[in-house]
């Protein structure tokens, strides 16, 4: 059963996109104010710079910066659970000005401040013959750390 | 210069807690009426002389604050519950004083309580890293303050170490506080404690906790008739605000601040009250990691941006220190139960400068500054004078 083969669909929709070919990097989808160009992550009616309600949808990404970020060990608040492995997590600053939080595939050594970023999907779990996957990003450079 | 924020003879007349800590058995009607009627004992009142009621809860299931406050008697008065994340009871403390400062009410009770233990036991499930909006925590948000401070600063571990210590072995003086030390904490042993999100380790966060904390707000002259010969606690000025837009802000996640609203909060506040930050005395801050407390030190103008460090090192916010932070242990050994939080700070204010604050007593203690965020976000400032 080829990768190629297995259907995706977002873990939320409305807040990226999931191109059909696999090979493609997802974008954010934000919104833009048509008058005063701001840009922002999620969609949004109104613009919160000047107030205007003349907003569009916008595909924003897949680049970015990181602007810092975290390797959470433990992660529920009061969480009495003990068994996580941890996961990473980032601001991470996108070229038409949002910034977002969001995990990070890789371990803590692999982050480091200003290093560029690219978002990809995540398989999370299996829904029949669907992958739900999840936004995260990745350090441009390693190619797919996992 | 008054402004908006400026309160016109406002004064703390009473005040009263419940230890924060883990209180499995104890309810939150239990709790409050224990603080609510140390508060009006020390107000030397009566619940006939209360006007008004503001009840803060975080995790409020309908009707709490109104039921609970039967605990004290049923007398009509108006009871209005607020929520304002970390900020609830900072938030009442800015509605009460306001309301007494405009001649609504002569005697005002603020009363917050909270029990985070039942909510984790209720809430049961685990976070999952797959949802944007659930992956990143407190912790982790504000672990993020942290490494991008020592990109820019080049801040140590230690300097957070230092702070968390700082705090527990204050709240180890506080006979109110959650985390009460039995041997002095170094700054080793918050380093060696547990990793929540790298940098932060266990001992450099605040506790789960239940408690609760009241504050009895009204006329100053009142304060001077009800208990002669002890020192007036004015409250000079009060303010909350919420974010101005400014690029990079964001929009998901358990999010506080942009750092402006700090600066901008407390710039109101300052020249409300009439005064500046070389004039405070005291501060208790939001610390619900040290990382946050070490930014308002700055963002509060306690020192110049980019002195936080050093001024750490030198130890200037410790008791005894050149303006000492988090009196009373902070959110980090205090506890942060929720809604009774901002009330606490009041607690330890008003004790302060009565000079009635026991073995963390400071020499001198004439103006306090309370600061607290509430996730959203938020940001409830008040100045407290002793007159």
């Amino acid at each position: 059963m080829g990768d190629t083969a297995r259907k995706r669909r977002p873990v939320k929709s409305g807040y990226f996109t999931v191109p059909a070919d696999p090979a493609e990097a997802p974008k954010l989808l934000g919104t833009r104010c048509d008058d005063c160009g701001e840009y922002f992550f999620p969609k949004r009616a109104v613009c919160a710079k000047c107030l205007s309600e003349n907003t569009a949808e916008a595909e924003i990404g897949p680049s970015g910066t990181l602007y810092s970020y975290t390797f959470v060990h433990f992660p529920l608040f009061g969480s009495t659970k003990m068994e996580h492995v941890g996961y990473g997590v980032g601001q991470v600053d996108l070229p038409e000005g949002p910034r977002v939080q969001t995990p990070l595939a890789g371990k803590q050594e692999d982050f480091r401040v200003g290093m560029p970023l690219v978002a990809e999907l995540e398989p999370i779990r299996e829904d029949g013959d669907t992958d739900v996957v999840i936004l995260r990003f990745r350090p441009a450079e390693a190619g797919g750390a996992r | 210069m008054s402004n908006r924020t400026t309160l016109r003879d406002v004064a703390v007349l009473g005040v009263g807690m419940h230890r924060f800590g883990m209180w499995p058995d104890s309810s939150n009607a239990e709790m409050g009426r224990i603080a609510g009627l140390a508060a009006m004992k020390d107000a030397g009142v009566s619940f006939r002389d209360v006007d008004a009621a503001y009840v803060g809860q975080i995790f409020a299931p309908v009707m709490t604050g109104v039921r609970v406050m039967k605990e004290f008697g049923l007398t009509g008065l108006p009871v209005q519950r607020l929520d304002n994340a970390s900020a609830t009871g900072s938030a009442c403390f800015y509605e009460a004083c306001h309301a007494v400062s405009c001649g609504r009410y002569d005697v005002v009770m603020v009363l917050g309580f909270d029990k985070m233990t039942s909510m984790i036991q209720e809430s049961g499930q685990n976070t999952d890293p797959a949802y944007l909006e659930d992956a990143i925590l407190p912790a982790g948000f504000f672990a993020m303050w942290a490494t991008r401070r020592m990109h820019e600063r080049g801040t140590k571990v230690e300097h957070l170490a230092k702070i968390a210590a700082k705090n527990w072995n204050n709240g180890g003086k506080n006979p109110m506080s959650q985390r009460q030390p039995d041997k002095p904490v170094s700054a080793e042993k918050v380093l060696a404690a547990r990793m929540v999100a790298w940098p932060l380790t266990t001992m450099m966060s605040c506790p789960i906790g239940d408690g609760a904390a009241c504050a009895i707000v009204g006329r100053a002259d009142l304060a001077k008739k009800l208990n002669p010969g002890r020192p007036v606690v004015r409250v000079l000025a009060s303010d909350l605000q919420s974010e101005r837009y400014e690029r990079g802000h964001l929009f998901m996640g358990p999010v506080v601040g942009p750092a402006r609203m700090t600066v901008d909060t407390s710039a109101a506040v300052y020249e409300g009250a009439g005064l500046g930050p070389k004039d405070v005395d005291l501060v208790q801050v939001h610390d619900a990691f040290a990382i946050e407390e070490l930014e308002y030190y700055e963002l509060l103008g306690l020192c110049g941006r980019g002195e936080a460090e050093a001024c750490i090192e030198r130890g200037d916010f410790e008791l005894g220190g050149r303006v000492p932070v988090s009196t009373d242990g902070g959110l980090i050994a205090r506890g942060h139960p929720g809604g009774p939080t901002g009330l606490a700070q009041i607690w330890e204010t008003t004790l302060q400068l009565r000079g009635e604050a026991g073995p963390r007593q400071l020499a001198k203690a004439r103006t306090g500054l309370c600061h607290m965020m509430g996730g959203g976000s938020v940001c409830a400032i008040s100045v407290l004078q002793r007159a």
